[in-house]
């Protein structure tokens, strides 16, 4: 079996669309299976999931080179350590100008370095023209649709939405109820920690509330990955 | 200056000495593989980036399997001798003995192809050089092949320049290359001065050299090496580098869109001596 070096970019060219938010619960499912997971959080003003991890991401400006080389030479490490990029909305275009400039995509491949992208959908027809337009351009890159119904809701049409996105593959993050969408803000909370020894002094209901929404999150990211290893295995091909 | 006659008194001259003929179309040459070819690399306005793009030149003809001689002609200690030491020999353009070291070895030379980086302020008194000594009359009769690479600032004397070059030229594939070493234009918003400096003088063309960014730039100059052996990530002396992939792609992308200029004036085919080029 061969296994690469995973690097999930997520993004989304529109604010409020719950890139952050996937990236956190990405790093919290590796980190719940002990594994080591590396990330990386674009915003340099508001760095949200740097907050919640500061001991495993760093902030970078993709406006930089410097960062630029901080974040692409180190995303090119085959050290089988997954590496997860938040991208910021105002650092979509650049990032994704640098990834065609610098030859990105090629090089990682040729190093055993596989990148995936984690398109969030929301209702506007820019959204859909920038997923088409990545696709189109890295038709070899796997494309995974992330649907937040609490960030960016689509409403009675969801199907025939998602219908038009290069992509098959999806993501679900569920709605959240306010009060326990609340308790997600606060820095300290790990969900990792929270499946095996919830903080005592956390209401039950949220809790369960939050067990409850994690779990079938989780199951999505080891399906995908148990997928993804099967697709790379070379005994069955 | 001394001024050579232009195109229009050269086919006036003709039509009153010859009488008219009727040619009859003649299929294209076979490439004139052996012809000897002669790139000159220059401006007088200094820091343009001559030697950048001498450096890139060398790059795409070593690319495109051109084996290349090059003369640097900054005395006595040459930037271009440095990036490329192998195929760079330091010369003086002014020293009679120098010139004959580039010209009189041209059509002897294994190597048939030459590229001159004319230092600054060295772009007229080397085309002048090249008068007195004949080349340009060799470039007329078809003998060696002639491509001036006139390199342009954004600024109105480096474009004053082009007035003064162009008499020597009319022979030669001479191309008004704009150098974007920064983020300024060469006056393309300005109709009239554009039209100016860039419209009134005959040449094969022009080419745009995209900015290469700073740190990229910096990189490579600490590098010491060809921007080819930098992008392969390797020292100047061959051996595995630890250079960023992140500089390394964008002196990369930059390469190759300038390699894409070299090919839109179909620079191999001119270098070949082929028709159409």
């Amino acid at each position: 079996m061969s296994r690469r070096t995973l690097v999930f970019v997520a993004c989304s060219p529109h604010p409020r669309s719950g890139v952050s938010t996937t990236a956190r619960l990405l790093t919290d499912f590796y980190l719940s299976r002990l594994t080591e997971v590396e990330g990386f959080d674009t915003d340099p003003h508001a760095p949200r999931y740097h907050e919640w991890f500061p001991d495993r991401t760093r902030v970078i400006d993709t406006a930089d080179i410097r960062g630029q080389i901080s974040l692409f030479d180190r995303l090119l490490v085959d050290d089988g350590v997954p590496k997860i990029v938040d991208v910021w909305q105002r650092a979509y275009d650049r990032f994704f100008k640098t990834v065609k400039e610098i030859g990105f995509v090629e090089e990682a491949r040729a190093r055993g370095v596989e990148p995936i992208v984690l398109f969030h959908v929301d209702q506007t027809d820019s959204a859909l023209a920038s997923a088409k337009s990545l696709s189109a351009a890295w038709r070899d890159v796997p494309m995974v649709i992330v649907q937040n119904e609490g960030a960016a809701p689509l409403g009675a049409y969801a199907h025939e939405t998602l219908g038009h996105y290069p992509s098959t593959r999806r993501f679900l993050i569920g709605a959240l109820d306010g009060a326990v969408a609340k308790t997600l803000d606060e820095p300290d909370l790990s969900l990792s920690r929270l499946l095996v020894s919830p903080p005592p002094e956390m209401s039950i209901v949220i809790r369960a509330a939050l067990k409850a929404w994690i779990a079938p999150i989780f199951t999505q990211f080891r399906s995908f990955e148990l997928r993804h290893e099967l697709d790379g295995a070379q005994f069955l091909k | 200056m001394a001024q050579r006659p232009t195109k229009e008194t050269k086919q006036s001259s003709a039509r009153e000495e010859r009488p008219p003929v009727v040619r009859e179309k003649v299929p294209p040459l076979a490439p004139q593989r052996g012809r000897p070819t002669l790139i000159l690399v220059g401006a007088d306005k200094g820091g343009v980036g001559k030697t950048t793009i001498a450096r890139v030149l060398l790059d795409y003809l070593a690319a495109n399997n051109v084996l290349t001689r090059a003369f640097d002609t900054e005395t006595p200690r040459g930037t271009l001798y440095r990036f490329h030491p192998d195929q760079t020999s330091v010369v003086d353009l002014t020293s009679t003995s120098d010139q004959m070291k580039i010209i009189d070895t041209l059509a002897t030379a294994e190597i048939k192809v030459s590229v001159v980086d004319v230092r600054a302020g060295g772009l007229e008194p080397a085309l002048q050089a090249l008068q007195d000594t004949g080349f340009l009359d060799a470039v007329a009769e078809g003998e060696v092949g002639f491509i001036l690479f006139h390199v342009l600032g954004s600024s109105i004397a480096s474009l004053d320049e082009i007035a003064e070059v162009a008499p020597y030229v009319e022979d030669a594939d001479y191309f008004l290359v704009k150098n974007h070493v920064n983020d300024t234009t060469f006056f393309e918003w300005d109709p009239v001065t554009h039209r100016k400096y860039f419209e009134k003088v005959e040449t094969a063309g022009e080419i745009t050299i995209p900015k290469l960014n700073e740190l990229s730039y910096e990189q490579v100059e600490i590098a010491g090496a060809p921007f080819s052996t930098f992008v392969a990530n390797r020292t100047a002396e061959g051996e595995p580098a630890d250079h960023s992939f992140v500089l390394r792609g964008y002196v990369r992308t930059w390469q190759n869109r300038i390699a894409d200029e070299f090919d839109r004036i179909h620079l191999l085919d001119r270098i070949a001596g082929r028709e159409g080029a």
